[in-house]
């Protein structure tokens, strides 16, 4: 087969004037110098704007909801979870974020994302009210769907206890559990029975996670290793009594 | 009269082959599948999932505009260098032409359609892939004939692409306005509304609903049927027969 690879009707490179060649290599030299002198972009909290209404989101799918939910996760990701970035979740309007934690969930009712995200980072910080903005996000996204949702409430149900020390609200997440997910495993099921005894964060966390393993719950690799390295950090962060990474 | 319109179809396969369509199509899927993996790795869960709809999205895009680009590209350059004018001289009747390039046009957008679905097998497994490849096929098919038709009707490149990319373009958000437009949160009765609502119902009778084929829960989800496909196929071949013999009436009345 005859490629058009074959230089044939081109003439050689030689044949081009040097002023020409200087004035292309010049522009390219200082494009990229003028490139590489601007100073990095920085992931600024006060950035992060409301996400479009949802009519337009529906538009802007093009029949292809799946990928905008997933391209509206990476972006709200890409705001918060920056290296150099010291306070960045305090710093955020939680409305917003829950909006576009919700906006994602529209687009894609299938998708775990927006829940790992509400309960794994944004429910991490220190500040009682926005966890229980995040908390109250996964229980209503539960209810709209418990088979699915299930696990995601049961962390919850643990945080409301060990993070709120508000065990009436753990109480009630695990007796929606039990109540709504009838497919859920036992050990979900029957947490309000270890939510009652006398055990720490750790240990708790430890039954969750060690459950979600052993039942062949987790399937993906990058969420084993991310739940793995937050199990590492809990553990450590007892260990030492330093806060968690995530502020 | 099917030896012309085979080797008409055979000479425009070969001008796929012999133009950058192969390497530029290999090149697009390999960025996009690159990136997809850039997205898998950047992803804290559900990493098989993002990268299937990363790469099944931004492929089917890519596939579009190649197939849409080339088929007016290729007809374009047969009106400037007369290449049209010669073989109709040689009695050759205007709807030989338009189905052989059509049949040519076909098999090289069957193979942008595998060679963007073949990538997606690891990911998706091969039930959802060969689901999404057909109906992407369909989808080019599609695009095919509509950009016989705009090149012949327009004889230039700019504005048969133009309304090649934005008619498939509304062909993908026209759900989303039919539904936007019957339910608004005010002005429902107004009269501007409602000659709205019939423009965009009118509208939506003439642009395939393209937005609900080549979706991407098929292979994150595994949500499509048979069933489901074949309806596809049945409208896309009715639409690409209404396309092409718009084309060919169009020809026909040409004055060479």
């Amino acid at each position: 087969m005859r490629t058009s690879f074959a230089l044939t009707g081109q003439r050689p490179v030689s044949v081009v004037p040097v002023f020409v060649k200087a004035v292309l290599s010049a522009a390219l030299l200082i494009h990229i110098g003028w490139q590489a002198a601007a100073p990095p972009p920085l992931a600024r909290a006060e950035n992060l704007g409301s996400p479009p209404p949802a009519s337009a989101l529906r538009v802007a799918t093009f029949g292809d909801p799946v990928g905008l939910s997933a391209a509206l996760m990476l972006r709200l990701q890409a705001f918060d979870n920056q290296p150099g970035v010291s306070i960045p979740y305090l710093a955020l309007d939680y409305a917003v974020v829950e909006a576009w934690l919700a906006a994602a969930l529209g687009l894609d009712p299938a998708s775990q994302y927006p829940l790992m995200m509400a309960a794994h980072l944004y429910g991490q910080v220190p500040d009682q009210k926005r966890q229980r903005q995040m908390l109250d996000f996964v229980h209503r996204a539960f209810l709209e769907a418990p088979e699915r949702r299930w696990r995601w409430l049961a962390h919850a149900a643990l945080m409301a206890k060990h993070r709120l020390g508000d065990l009436p609200l753990a109480l009630r997440y695990a007796d929606d559990i039990s109540r709504h997910a009838g497919t859920a495993q036992s050990w979900a099921r029957q947490m309000r029975i270890f939510l009652l005894e006398d055990i720490g964060e750790r240990e708790a966390a430890t039954v969750l996670l060690g459950g979600l393993l052993a039942s062949g719950e987790l399937s993906d690799p990058a969420e084993v290793r991310f739940l793995s390295q937050r199990l590492e950090e809990l553990k450590n962060a007892e260990k030492s009594s330093t806060p968690s990474r995530f502020r | 009269m099917s030896n012309r319109i085979a080797t008409i179809g055979q000479y425009t396969v070969l001008e796929a082959l012999r133009t950058r369509l192969p390497l530029l199509a290999a090149l697009s899927i390999a960025v996009l599948l690159g990136a997809s993996f850039f997205v898998r790795e950047i992803a804290i869960t559900e990493s098989t999932r993002l990268q299937t709809s990363f790469y099944a999205g931004t492929v089917r895009f890519a596939m579009f505009m190649l197939t849409a680009l080339h088929v007016i590209g290729s007809i374009g350059r047969d009106f400037q260098d007369k290449g049209l004018d010669m073989a109709l001289a040689l009695d050759l009747p205007r709807s030989h032409y338009v189905m052989g390039k059509l049949a040519g046009f076909l098999a090289v957008a069957a193979a942008l359609a595998f060679a963007a679905g073949v990538s997606l097998v690891p990911l998706a497994g091969w039930e959802g892939t060969a689901q999404w490849t057909l109906s992407l096929a369909l989808e080019l098919a599609v695009v095919v004939a509509l950009s016989m038709f705009c090149v012949i009707t327009f004889t230039s490149l700019m504005p048969a692409a133009s309304f090649v990319i934005a008619f498939y373009l509304l062909a993908r958000v026209i759900t989303a306005i039919r539904l936007i437009t019957a339910n608004p949160v005010a002005g429902a009765d107004t009269v501007p509304h409602q000659v709205m609502q019939w423009l965009i119902e009118g509208i939506a009778l003439i642009v395939p609903p393209i937005d609900q084929w080549t979706r991407t829960e098929w292979l994150v989800d595994h949500s499509g049927s048979w069933t489901m496909l074949a309806a596809v196929a049945g409208h896309a071949v009715l639409f690409a027969v209404v396309v092409t013999a718009a084309a060919v009436f169009d020809l026909q009345r040409r004055n060479f």
